[in-house]
């Protein structure tokens, strides 16, 4: 066999002569690779947004939250009069859930369904009750000014927290002495102290984000609107009655919080008569729900990115092979001046391996192009891994010992004899 | 003629038999073949198309082994050799040199006479001192870094000469060397070989058809079907 570095050399020569026709054979796997890497970061991407939704909301935290009943439910409720509602978390389900092993505590949050209006317009804002322990609970941060203090809770301050999607709605840009300001809704009026910023993308289910909402104390809500809410129907008032509509329940141990929510449902079967006026939310279980799904489609689209890798390795053999049958003279020479049979293979062979690893490079650098172009313009975040890119390098060059193995060995198998004699 | 010494024999022919199968049918190409070659001679095979005299050239190139009798290369028996050790010994021990002379057209000069140093292992530095000198010694030490394809066919052949010198072979192996030559370039040709045998010691053995050549050989070998029908030497002509 040849020195090393001296078959390298001989092998790269040989694809240098015949550059154009190199990359065309390196196409398929460029483009093979290209898509694969290209995929990988937008599913990639997509998994990772949407992990972060979920996480935001808290992977040690149980969702307990109000839904309104179907109308066509068992018809139990007080639906039937027309004018009271009542449905939704109690006092009983708080003290319950508060008391059950791994609890750790529960944070309230209330809809006031208070309308908040910007002159006439009525703005798609809520005024929500929340709990003490709610801007750590939510994941959420103050931007300006500062959170409820205990003090608002224990004196029922007319206080609130804006999130910074109301600042926007209600605010002109720009304006700066926000926090201090006043906010009126219906017949009351309340101080903002500060403003609050959510970049989780945290939803809650029925409630959406801390950042549409202007939070109050629980107290304060008690004491000013109650648990009542009232809403015109033509010229009916409907009352809506819901004494809390989420608990945001924090547990101690997240490896049994599957069992905690599962008492809790069951609990809240047995107490509300059958009625679905609730339902339990486990961003865990979200989560890993999540990571299968993202998962499959990760292996689904890469499966169909390499079948290209698959085509783009046929090309470089029969291009091989055809290149063996052009070289055969050249053949016939190398072993009559002492190439081994080895030698020839392994020339052929390092020439694919070349070509298809110098085609998974460009191959990276293309899918790395592709997923830059695709935040750029489809607004869609791509997370291309270290992992990937190496797999493909290493995945591409095995496609070229695979497709590269049988030109190579049919090179090697070229009778001298014969290929010296044919002119 | 004096009694040739044993190490003195460089190639050793007993009864070689070549057969080839058409279909079921065997056709003998090389019906038994006794001769042998000693160090530093020139040796022609002559014989018309037909004669088995491109089946010899393969064998004794080892590029084909026979299918009966022995073919003994410097006291080595052929036949029992590997392909890699057929490789090897090919590599080291002879010298090809080609009607058409097979060199690399996109190799220069000095990597073209370099290629047989690659399939010995022999280093990159010495490779190219090897290569200038051998370069100079077929009278191109001027064109190194040419192509062929820039060269005359003379010149082409000078080349391939060169490089069949790479890994002083025990014997240069010439088939029609002077065939895709004018005249005047074909002596020129057979003058360097001349030259070569005689001032150097090379032993060469060329296959041809070409009767005009024979006065340049000192033992000639003329095969017909297969056969050696005449075989002389032209002794004293250089002793």
């Amino acid at each position: 066999m040849m020195l090393p570095r001296d078959l390298l050399q001989l092998s790269l020569h040989n694809l240098l002569l015949h550059k154009v026709r190199s990359i065309l054979t390196s196409l398929g796997v460029i483009f093979g690779v290209g898509s694969v890497i290209a995929m990988l970061a937008i599913s990639e991407g997509a998994k990772r947004k949407a992990l972060s939704q979920i996480e935001a909301m808290g992977i040690d935290k149980i969702l307990v939250y109000a839904k309104k009943p179907s109308v066509e439910g068992t018809g139990e409720n007080a639906e039937e009069t027309g004018t009271t509602e009542r449905y939704g978390l109690t006092s009983r389900d708080l003290v319950h859930i508060r008391q059950m092993d791994n609890v750790e505590r529960v944070t309230l949050m209330h809809d006031t369904r208070q309308k908040v209006r910007k002159g006439i317009d009525r703005m798609d804002l809520k005024l929500v009750a929340v709990g003490y322990r709610f801007l750590l609970d939510s994941n959420s941060r103050i931007e300006q000014g500062r959170w409820l203090s205990p003090a608002d809770y224990k004196q029922q301050s007319m206080v609130c927290v804006i999130g910074q999607n109301v600042k926007r709605k209600l605010f002109n840009l720009g304006q700066t002495d926000i926090v201090g300001s006043v906010l009126r809704i219906g017949q009351q009026v309340f101080t903002i102290v500060g403003i609050l910023h959510n970049d989780n993308g945290t939803q809650y289910p029925e409630l959406g984000s801390p950042n549409d909402m202007i939070l109050i104390p629980t107290t304060t809500s008690d004491a000013v609107f109650g648990s009542y809410s009232f809403t015109m129907f033509g010229r009916q008032t409907r009352v809506t009655l819901v004494d809390y509509d989420l608990f945001i329940v924090t547990t101690h141990e997240i490896m049994h919080i599957d069992d905690t929510s599962k008492r809790i449902s069951a609990y809240l079967q047995k107490t509300h008569d059958k009625v679905r006026d609730w339902d339990v939310l486990v961003p865990l279980d979200l989560l890993k729900q999540r990571e299968a799904t993202q998962n499959i489609f990760t292996i689904v689209m890469s499966s169909i990115a390499s079948i290209s890798l698959i085509v783009g390795g046929i090309g470089i053999m029969n291009i091989m092979l055809a290149s063996v049958y052009e070289r055969r003279k050249e053949i016939g020479t190398r072993r009559a001046l002492g190439a081994q049979k080895s030698d020839i293979l392994v020339q052929f062979l390092i020439e694919t391996v070349t070509l298809t690893s110098l085609g998974g490079m460009l191959g990276v650098v293309m899918g790395i192009g592709i997923s830059q172009l695709i935040t750029l313009y489809a607004d869609m975040p791509t997370v291309y891994s270290i992992w990937s890119i190496v797999a493909s390098l290493l995945i591409s060059s095995l496609v070229g010992v695979i497709f590269g193995t049988y030109p190579a060995w049919k090179a090697a198998q070229q009778n001298p004899i014969t290929v010296l004699r044919a002119e | 003629m004096a009694p040739a010494e044993e190490s003195d024999v460089i190639v050793r022919l007993v009864d070689l038999r070549k057969t080839y199968m058409a279909g079921s049918l065997p056709v003998p190409v090389l019906k038994g073949l006794n001769f042998t070659v000693r160090r530093g001679s020139f040796v022609g095979i002559v014989g018309t198309s037909g004669s088995g005299k491109s089946t010899l050239l393969n064998i004794l190139g080892m590029l084909d082994v026979p299918t009966s009798g022995q073919y003994l290369l410097e006291n080595i028996a052929v036949e029992t050799l590997s392909d890699t050790e057929l490789a090897i010994i090919r590599n080291r021990k002879i010298g090809f040199i080609f009607q058409s002379f097979n060199l690399f057209p996109h190799l220069t000069i000095e990597q073209n006479i370099e290629v047989p140093m690659l399939y010995g292992r022999v280093p990159a530095r010495i490779r190219r001192a090897r290569a200038l000198e051998l370069a100079q010694k077929v009278r191109l030490g001027h064109r190194l870094g040419h192509r062929p394809t820039q060269l005359s066919g003379g010149e082409c052949q000078r080349v391939a000469i060169a490089r069949a010198l790479s890994n002083n072979p025990a014997f240069l192996l010439a088939d029609e060397p002077t065939g895709n030559l004018d005249e005047k370039t074909g002596i020129e040709i057979m003058d360097l070989f001349h030259k070569l045998n005689q001032e150097q010691g090379v032993t060469i053995i060329m296959v041809t058809h070409n009767p005009a050549l024979e006065s340049h050989y000192d033992q000639v070998i003329r095969l017909r079907d297969g056969l050696i029908m005449e075989k002389f030497s032209a002794e004293g002509l250089h002793q």
